[in-house]
């Protein structure tokens, strides 16, 4: 048995093989892809991009492909918890499981299915997108997921459409199976006007390797608020790129939660393509015992008059480590940028870690332009005025470390995805409040 | 017995010795009044005893009903009836302050074996307990002091002070920042809570709070150590002689500065 490269190239070369008789456009971009992911390799931390982050253990297990799904019924109360009415796609270990999914009740105009249907059906919109804004010369992983491309979500919105209920896909790994590797790619269209709120939920308890790609394609004026909920077992592997492309006044919003699994990185990239768009990329990273967390963003301020907000933050506990890299870059003829960003990191151990690295290119001078890195403790003044009135120090380091937390859960928007993600936050930082009745 | 009662404190923060060897016995139902100059110890009088980690405690004892007071962490002794109320009370984003004294509440009952109180009882007690400082519920809801004016904050401490009902209560400078207007509701709420069990430290700078709270003892503390002890006159004679007529540094009479 192979390890590193060479397993996973092996993995593919064989992907690709059993599925000669894809369409040759298909066949092109997998074959296509797999020579990128070759000529890059396996990051090591010598590379600029990987340098907080060693992706050693995806190395170390020979992860293989999901295999046909048998059987999900133990996993429908999991469903159940992960999400709320209203349309979904739900993958176990890797494959669609129909039967858990929820298609029914879109929008006139919204279209949503497995992407294995779009391949088959959908060639001439997903070849202006698909590989177009996540490009696989440009990384390993986004170039291994597309050698393995098959399934994910195609999720298009027609010009005005308003999708009511936000769009849920849920990849679930089971416990006590085979080291799998999955590689969904999720492909958001969102014509002129149109506006929804997309979910990605990872869970589960298995010791899988998710390997992630999202590619969002926003039209003039449209507008997409994205969830990322990644609460995957304490074995699993996760890593995520996301890639947004700004059309002229649209909108798109970002909040990346990863809360689970023993390694994770989650990339966000987002292009302005079109003057006036507005972008809010938020994220938090809560790791504990030896998790390693890792926030990547990358904000591309190509043309002018466009605002973005960012607000990163972290809290590690136990010997976890975290990482923060975002760059903002202003080019040249993006005059009026208006652009903020913001990482603050609360460490509740002697052991925890975090770098936290800001990164700003400003090539155009009528711009505003600010950011900010912080990493601290709780604040020994706000302790001391809670334990004054009888809460006791650990209790009083929850609330303290909860509210922190949940600044980013309140900036999602109100209903039953920030009732979740809180709930979600809750499990992993006890001190939130039990359900309050208001005055 | 008294309720508290201190005995030669001597304290410092970092190298700097701040209190000098403080005497003062508190009795329940009596309310004392702190008076001095600035810089004269009154604030690490008041965070020593309620258990501020910054000061370190160099020689004296404290006791608080039998108790030894300085070998409690500062949740203890609240949850013993210590309450301070804060001269700067702390804003804490993300903390809604029903959420928050609910939780102290909770923590002081089951401390006394008490059941906890639910969110509906916690409310009903929480708006009668308003009405006394003239809170509004909205605030309630808010975070912990977070862009609550300088009235409002003062109004918060005793609003907590009115929900946990201590036995000995620290009032550090509740008085600072307040207009005369939020002075008589603050003050109004204070002594609402004045009873024969529970004691008061009154700390200010100004006579003018103990127009409104009239006390039963005044001293007057410099350079670390009360340097004098009288009743409610000597407060009355201080702010027609100033703290000069004691042989102080600071001679300007401690008139308000603020209407």
């Amino acid at each position: 048995m192979t390890s590193g490269l060479a397993h996973y190239l092996d993995v593919a070369t064989r992907f690709q093989a059993e599925r000669a008789d894809a369409p040759v456009w298909l066949k092109r971009l997998r074959e296509e892809a797999l020579r990128q992911f070759e000529r890059q390799g396996l990051p090591t931390p010598r590379d600029e991009e990987w340098k907080y982050t060693s992706v050693a253990p995806v190395e170390a297990r020979p992860f293989s492909l999901p295999r046909e799904l048998v059987g999900s019924a133990d996993v429908a109360a999991e469903v159940a918890r992960l999400s709320s009415a209203g349309p979904r796609l739900v993958f176990v270990d890797g494959r669609l499981d129909s039967s858990l999914s929820v298609l029914g009740g879109l929008p006139r105009g919204m279209t949503l299915k497995p992407l294995r249907d779009a391949l088959r059906d959908d060639e001439a919109v997903l070849a202006e997108v698909l590989g177009q804004r996540a490009r696989a010369e440009a990384h390993p992983f986004v170039a291994l997921n597309a050698a393995l491309l098959e399934d994910g979500v195609f999720l298009r919105l027609g010009r005005g459409v308003r999708g009511e209920a936000p769009v849920q896909v849920l990849f679930l790994s089971r416990a006590g199976g085979e080291a799998v590797l999955s590689s969904p790619r999720v492909v958001v269209v969102a014509e002129e006007g149109s506006e929804a709120t997309l979910v990605e939920t990872y869970a589960g308890a298995g010791a899988s390797f998710t390997n992630t790609v999202t590619e969002v394609t926003l039209g003039d004026n449209a507008s997409l608020n994205h969830v990322k909920l990644q609460v995957e077992g304490d074995a699993a592997l996760h890593l995520g790129v996301l890639h947004s492309r700004l059309g002229r006044d649209s909108r798109f919003a970002s909040h990346a939660f990863n809360l689970g699994a023993a390694l994770a990185r989650n990339e966000v990239h987002a292009a302005f393509a079109g003057e006036g768009g507005d972008c809010t990329l938020n994220g938090l990273f809560v790791g504990q015992g030896t998790q390693h967390l890792d926030h990547r963003t990358d904000l591309d301020h190509a043309v002018p008059r466009c605002t973005s907000r960012e607000l990163y933050k972290g809290v590690l506990d136990g010997r976890a480590h975290g990482a923060f890299h975002g760059r903002v870059r202003v080019r040249e003829n993006a005059q009026r940028t208006d652009a903020r960003q913001t990482s603050r990191n609360l460490l509740l151990s002697e052991t925890a870690q975090v770098d936290a690295r800001p990164q700003l290119e400003i090539f155009a001078d009528d711009v505003k332009c600010a950011h900010g890195a912080a990493v601290g403790r709780l604040d020994e003044n706000a302790l001391f005025y809670l334990r004054s009135r009888g809460i006791d120090r650990a209790q009083a380091e929850q609330l303290l470390t909860h509210a922190f937390a949940s600044e980013l859960v309140r900036a999602v928007p109100e209903g039953n995805v920030r009732a979740r993600v809180e709930a979600m936050l809750a499990l992993k930082l006890p001190g939130a409040p039990r359900l309050e009745v208001t005055a | 017995m008294a309720l508290l009662s201190v005995r030669n404190l001597h304290a410092r923060v970092g190298d700097k010795d701040i209190l000098k060897g403080i005497d003062l016995e508190v009795g329940p139902g009596e309310v004392h009044a702190i008076m001095g100059p600035n810089g004269s110890g009154k604030s690490t009088l008041a965070g020593v005893l309620a258990g501020r980690e910054a000061y370190t405690v160099t020689q004296g004892e404290v006791s608080f009903d039998g108790q030894d007071l300085l070998s409690l962490p500062a949740e203890k002794r609240a949850l013993a009836g210590v309450f301070l109320g804060f001269q700067y009370p702390v804003e804490i984003p993300g903390v809604g302050n029903l959420h928050f004294l609910r939780t102290a509440l909770n923590a002081q009952r089951r401390s006394r074996g008490l059941e906890e109180l639910d969110a509906m009882d916690f409310l009903q007690l929480a708006r009668e307990k308003a009405k006394l400082v003239q809170l509004d519920t909205a605030f309630m809801n808010r975070s912990v002091n977070e862009g609550f004016s300088g009235g409002e904050k003062k109004r918060n401490e005793i609003f907590q002070m009115a929900v946990l009902q201590p036995r000995l209560a620290l009032l550090d400078e509740t008085d600072s920042g307040l207009d005369i207007d939020a002075l008589r509701i603050v003050a109004g709420g204070v002594n609402a809570l004045r009873s024969k069990e529970r004691g008061m430290v009154v700390i200010t700078h100004y006579q003018r709070l103990l127009d409104y709270i009239v006390p039963d003892r005044v001293h007057v503390m410099a350079a670390g150590r009360i340097v004098r002890s009288g009743g409610r006159e000597l407060a009355l004679e201080l702010e027609e002689k100033g703290y000069g007529w004691l042989g102080l540094e600071q001679a300007k009479a401690p008139k308000e500065a603020r209407s």
